[in-house]
């Protein structure tokens, strides 16, 4: 393939870029080779693999609770939502039933690490930009997200917290009061967030009407999640596939509208990141109040044999529909584990989204399509 | 007309927004910082400020333990090893071996769910280095000890503060790696004890971890 793009470059009198795998922008180990006629790009290839550890592969060695602690490699931001879509998929093929305050804590987690995965995301994004005081206020903020987390299962970053038939830990002391707490400081920071970047005329400028994306051509590469939103396509699976206990709770999709420019740029898609966190505190503010007593694992036997065949768990991650596809022979270990994830499918989209863009702004559609390199190639 | 009045509202526009962001960021100078020094400048160890699940450094309670490997089974990338032999007397077992791996284990805290005694836990020590990988490796038996059996109505052995054990085992960083080898065994107890003596006295506690094959 790079021999046919060199061979085509020279024919064209085309030049050929590098970037990456080691680039502070590409946000991991991804490789682009561009091809652009001076600054205006033809296209920008992405290379992919340099993560790859075989987890799935990994899947079909190990029993079906033993997996777990490898799906918070899959996306190390949100490790929760990957806990979940594994368990919900194992749960689905052994037919368990779920206690209902096991997945009220399971939506609370799950929305607290939304809002960490998506600070990281808006922060890293205008951080590639130019603007490095915002990542440092996010990160701060995910700090103390962090801790909450760290208080409740004891880690800050592989959780492990969400298993197979419920949840690991309850609730410690006092950890209802601190959450509650940090929603209470974290609403004003998000608005004085907003007014140090979201209406900065720069941001602004450099984010509108630059790589967009139309619904069509969104939905047609498989995009999901904020990227698909952003494009002003109404479907969030917490919505439109309920799982967990997400039909308990009030909350609205948000949906890029074009809000600087056109429909769907990269602006769409930093806004919808910014409005879902302020949705997913009030989702936690609901959770907190209807948190139901009982227990918080389900009766599981002693070994996890589930019959043949093959069930599918999807979750709506901080990047989008992130599914476990699990198919089982009837031993104690998985036959097959597909996973599928939304960074995939929004790296895909960079060769389409990138022709006729400007070198420059190519950092800006890899960072508004918040993609994260461990969970593109697993 | 229009086309100017345009371009100096977005001269106004850019002005008044960044100014605005520079305010906010200003107003963070008078703020208390949230930084802290690590690890020198801490207001305490770090160690006392994590909290009671934190799962640090692995460390096993030898006078509680078992011998019973489930932790070795529950372990997604073998990190523990657990080694058992078949007692001099022919009656019972020997714990022969009980090491960690450190340098390789996740975190993830299966094991320790698994453990049915709760001799198997999580530490708040997290500081851990070496010259060489294999001196990560932590040896919990030093010599053959004769597991702990647990009687009904008696309580397991009581441990000392989580990270005492292995804090005590582990070795310094610029240490030269020397290849374990088993201690001889001692019979602790005539008449072939289950390790009742140590479940007895808490005082052997210290002992049973550090040097149980000399003891």
């Amino acid at each position: 393939m790079e021999n046919a793009l060199n061979k085509q470059a020279v024919s064209d009198d085309l030049m050929i870029l590098n970037m990456g795998p080691q680039h502070p922008s590409t946000h991991g180990v991804i490789r682009f080779v561009i091809t652009g006629d001076g600054e205006v790009m033809q296209r920008a290839v992405p290379h992919v693999g340099y993560l790859h550890r075989g987890i799935e592969k990994l899947a079909e060695g190990l029993p079906y609770p033993s997996f777990v602690p490898f799906t918070d490699r899959v996306d190390y931001l949100a490790a929760m939502f990957a806990n979940h879509g594994y368990a919900m998929a194992v749960e689905r093929l052994l037919g368990i039933e779920v206690p209902r305050r096991a997945e009220y804590l399971r939506v609370i987690v799950s929305e607290l690490n939304r809002i960490a995965s998506h600070l990281i995301g808006v922060g890293a994004m205008a951080m590639d930009i130019g603007a490095f005081t915002p990542f440092l206020h996010g990160i701060r903020e995910r700090e103390k997200l962090n801790d909450i987390i760290e208080e409740l299962c004891g880690a800050r970053l592989t959780y492990n917290y969400i298993r197979v038939g419920g949840v690991s830990f309850d609730f410690p002391q006092g950890l209802d009061a601190k959450i509650r707490a940090f929603l209470d400081t974290f609403e004003p920071l998000m608005e004085e967030f907003d007014r140090l970047i979201t209406v900065n005329e720069i941001l602004v400028k450099r984010c509108a009407n630059v790589a967009v994306i139309d619904a069509e051509t969104a939905k047609s590469y498989g995009l999901v999640g904020p990227n698909l939103r952003g494009s002003g396509v109404d479907w969030d699976l917490r919505r439109d596939l309920p799982y967990s206990a997400y039909p308990d709770f009030e909350f609205n999709v948000c949906l890029g509208r074009g809000f600087r420019g056109t429909l769907g740029d990269a602006y769409d898609r930093f806004i919808v990141r910014v409005q879902e966190m302020q949705e997913s505190v009030k989702i936690i503010r609901q959770a907190l109040d209807g948190l139901p007593e009982g227990e918080i694992k389900g009766k599981l036997p002693r070994k996890l044999k589930p019959a043949k065949g093959e069930a599918y768990g999807a979750v709506e991650s901080a990047r989008g529909e992130l599914g476990y596809h699990v198919i089982s022979d009837g031993t104690d270990k998985p036959y097959r584990v597909k996973i599928r994830a939304g960074s995939f499918n929004a790296t895909s989209i960079v060769e389409h989204a990138s022709r006729g863009l400007m070198i420059a702004d190519l950092v800006v559609l890899i960072a508004s399509l918040d993609v994260i390199a461990p969970e593109i190639d697993r | 007309m229009g086309s100017v009045s345009t371009y100096f509202e977005n001269v106004k526009n850019a002005a008044v927004t960044i100014f605005e962001g520079m305010a906010v960021t200003l107003s963070w100078m008078f703020r208390r910082p949230i930084t802290i020094q690590y690890p020198d400048r801490t207001p305490e160890p770090v160690k006392d400020t994590l909290p009671d699940r934190f799962r640090g450094i692995l460390e096993v309670h030898i006078p509680a333990c078992t011998a019973c490997s489930a932790c070795a089974r529950a372990c997604p990338i073998d990190v523990i090893l657990v080694e058992t032999q078949k007692h001099p007397s022919g009656k019972g077992r020997l714990l022969m071996r009980f090491d960690i791996d450190i340098s390789k284990c996740m975190y993830c805290g299966l094991c320790t769910e698994a453990c049915p005694t709760g001799c198997l836990r999580h530490t708040p020590v997290f500081e851990a280095t070496g010259r060489d990988i294999h001196n990560l490796v932590v040896h919990f038996v030093d010599g053959p000890v004769v597991p702990y059996k647990h009687k009904k109505g008696r309580p397991v052995p009581a441990s000392p503060p989580p990270g005492d054990i292995v804090q005590a085992l582990l070795k310094p960083w610029d240490a030269e790696y020397v290849a374990w080898s088993p201690g001889e065994f001692v019979e602790r107890d005539a008449g072939g004890g289950d390790g009742e003596k140590g479940a007895a006295s808490p005082g052997k506690v210290e002992g049973g971890a550090t040097g149980s094959g000399s003891g």
